[in-house]
């Protein structure tokens, strides 16, 4: 597979992350203000994962996400306007304001919601994987979780199935180091995430999700394996999150300077810039005018989300429960 | 200590052995884009327990092993009390290096280091070329065993733990001569501006400009190789040089190749189960300490097969063969010697064939 990169997919890959950074900074800074409603959990710092990863997708494709889903969310073409609104509890969200951050979900978009069930998306995914395989359409899905859900048996259970069944499913496990506030060194019995594929007879591999274009290649491997109906694979993104588990974690249990460190020194969207930049492919000002209209844009969906009215009382039962 | 063996070898201090198991090699891209080996955790466990055996039999009095995460090193240790307590053990005094593990390649470099300070006579390296080459580039003059748990594994040795832990054990033990069990390898350096680093096979120039899941699997992207030494029988990019001329490790000179477009088709095995057509427009014997300049304009420098250095436009780094690469132990050669000169028999034993 040529993993180069064109110049207009850079400049989406770029837009993407970016995104995904520029409104999980403002979640942060307006969530401080005590006026956005339940729990955000914030996924700055692990955008190159998202990206590299739904780069490959088509709108037909489907994933499911975590409680950390807003870059998920916005990687897979989920509005950013709809989703502040959400998350501000609008009726202009993208779930009429009634899910939140923890339940943001598109199927449009293919998109089948944040989860605040750990674990909870690797069943998911094998039903869409399985009704794709047996439409034979070629679409795959993906399962995000993180290194807490590695743990739970659905994810277990979802590998052995997809691969029981050859399913067009790729599981990618987002290891940022901290189930909560617990190191996989505690809790993984075993080194790397990716080793358990071995056990389900599925290839495992690992990248630096601080790089975009180690996500990106290993993604485009395992789409395209599972396009080809090679079957599922799993890919454990080594990162990290700039922020707490949740918005007002006091993060006890990391080392002091830990996130500025790597905000410094690995920060994905620095490298990407670094990379692209260096022979001049695309300037500096480009990308500036990216981060400006980003910025605009983000700016604008917070000022309609804080002016958006919120869902009325007679809509209290509506939308809950699915009718056949 | 219940060494099997006489211990009129030279004892002034203890004999240490460091063991290096990296828990990370072979679990990169191409287990998704070939069908490379995967050696679990478990199984690295048994082959630093297959060491064990040999080395208290042979006289190693401690062995020094790197504190992982995947519980290679406390299953190593879990062993040795059961073993221990159950009065039975031949093994050596088994403790784990005191360090900070990271779960990156620093965590290797950091124990090789602290082992060479703490006396260490050799290192056993479990990993792949990679591995080996992370560590040679810290503790150079320090002899490494080497055991393949890695992709291509062209750099150390397929081979039986308690084989290699024999012939480690009579090395440090200084039992057979160290002109006979150690082997000097060459080296490529590559230079880019200040930045300097080192591979013990292939220097690859690929026409990806990104470090990327670092691997090297698509042909399409190789534009040059330089290789220490060519092996027929071996796998990954030093294999396409073998094919148009074979090079063993001993001899003073490498190769250097460049693709093309319109030249010689080299049809090699790059990764495990996968072989592929590489075309080679260009081939010449690579002189030790001359820095052969690389002629792409932009891209990324693999070494042993890995990604790891990006260059610009307006860069030219340069390769260079060097000839006094780190020392490893010569397996073969070395219970050769320990037949040919019966460390292994006893007097009486050796008298059987007179």
């Amino acid at each position: 597979m040529n993993t180069e990169l064109n110049r207009e997919s850079l400049l989406k890959a770029y837009r993407m992350m970016r995104t995904i950074r520029e409104f999980e900074e403002r979640v942060h800074t307006d969530f401080a203000t005590g006026e956005i409603p339940g729990f955000v959990h914030l996924y700055a710092g692990e955008e190159a994962s998202a990206t590299g990863v739904c780069m490959h997708l088509s709108g037909n494709d489907y994933i499911a996400s975590t409680h950390r889903g807003h870059g998920h969310c916005i990687a897979k073409g989920v509005d950013p306007a709809g989703m502040m609104a959400e998350i501000w509890g609008k009726e202009t969200g993208t779930c009429k304001g009634k899910g939140g951050s923890m339940h943001i979900a598109d199927l449009s978009k293919g998109m089948l919601g944040a989860n605040g069930i750990v674990g909870g998306g690797g069943p998911l995914i094998c039903g869409t994987a399985l009704a794709a395989k047996l439409r034979g359409d070629k679409t795959v899905g993906v399962c995000f979780f993180g290194d807490g859900a590695s743990n739970q048996g659905t994810i277990l259970e979802a590998m052995n199935l997809a691969t029981v069944w050859n399913l067009p499913a790729i599981f990618v496990a987002e290891n940022n180091g901290y189930a909560e506030t617990t190191s996989p060194n505690y809790s993984v019995a075993c080194e790397n995430i990716a080793d358990r594929a071995a056990a389900f007879g599925m290839p495992g591999v690992i990248v630096d999700g601080f790089d975009f274009f180690a996500v990106y290649e290993a993604a485009g491997e395992a789409v395209k394996r599972a396009r080809e109906g090679g079957g599922p694979t799993l890919i454990e993104v080594k990162v990290s999150r700039y922020y707490g588990h949740f918005e007002g974690d006091q993060q006890k249990y990391r080392a002091e300077g830990e996130v500025q460190k790597l905000r410094n020194e690995k920060d994905c969207l620095m490298q990407f810039r670094r990379h692209v930049t260096a022979d001049g492919d695309i300037s500096a000002a480009e990308l500036d005018a990216i981060d400006a209209e980003v910025l605009a844009m983000i700016d604008d969906s917070v000022v309609r989300a804080k002016a958006d009215p919120k869902p009325g009382p007679e809509e209290l039962l509506t939308d809950v429960y699915v009718s056949y | 200590m219940n060494c099997l063996l006489p211990t009129d070898f030279d004892r002034h201090d203890d004999v240490i052995v460091g063991v290096i198991a990296n828990p990370a090699s072979g679990r990169d891209i191409r287990r998704l884009t070939a069908k490379a080996s995967v050696f679990t955790a478990a199984e690295k466990a048994n082959m630093v327990q297959r060491l064990l055996g040999p080395f208290g039999a042979l006289g190693v009095d401690r062995v020094m092993i790197m504190p992982d995460s995947s519980g290679i090193a406390a299953t190593v240790e879990r062993s040795a009390q059961i073993n221990r307590s159950r009065g039975e053990s031949v093994w050596p005094l088994i403790e784990q290096v005191k360090m900070k593990s990271t779960g990156g390649v620093e965590d290797s470099q950091n124990a090789a280091r602290i082992m060479r300070d703490a006396g260490a006579r050799a290192i056993v390296v479990l990993g792949g070329d990679g591995t080996h080459r992370v560590i040679a580039k810290v503790v150079p003059e320090l002899p490494m065993a080497t055991l393949s748990t890695g992709t291509n594994n062209v750099f150390p040795d397929w081979r039986e733990a308690t084989v290699t832990g024999i012939a480690t054990a009579l090395h440090v033990t200084g039992r057979i001569d160290p002109s006979i069990t150690l082997r000097r390898n060459k080296q490529l350096r590559v230079n880019l501006g200040e930045y300097t680093d080192i591979a013990l096979v292939d220097v690859c120039v690929t026409r990806l400009t990104h470090v990327g899941a670092r691997a090297v699997w698509d042909p399409d992207t190789i534009a040059e190789l330089f290789v220490a030494f060519a092996e027929p029988d071996a796998i990954g990019l030093s294999s396409i040089a073998a094919m148009i001329n074979p090079l063993t490790r001993d001899e003073p000179r490498g190769l250097c190749l460049r693709c093309g477009t319109e030249g010689r088709r080299v049809l090699a095995a790059i990764a495990p189960g996968v072989l592929e057509t590489v075309v080679i427009d260009h081939c010449e014997i690579m002189q030790p300490g001359v820095r052969y300049a690389i002629r792409t304009e932009r891209g990324s420098i693999a070494l042993d097969g890995e990604r790891e250095i990006e260059f610009h436009r307006g860069q030219v780094p340069r390769v260079t063969l060097e000839l006094n690469g780190p020392p490893t132990l010569d397996v073969s050669s070395t219970l050769a010697a320990a037949a040919r000169l019966g460390v292994m028999a006893t007097p009486c034993a050796r008298e059987m064939l007179r």
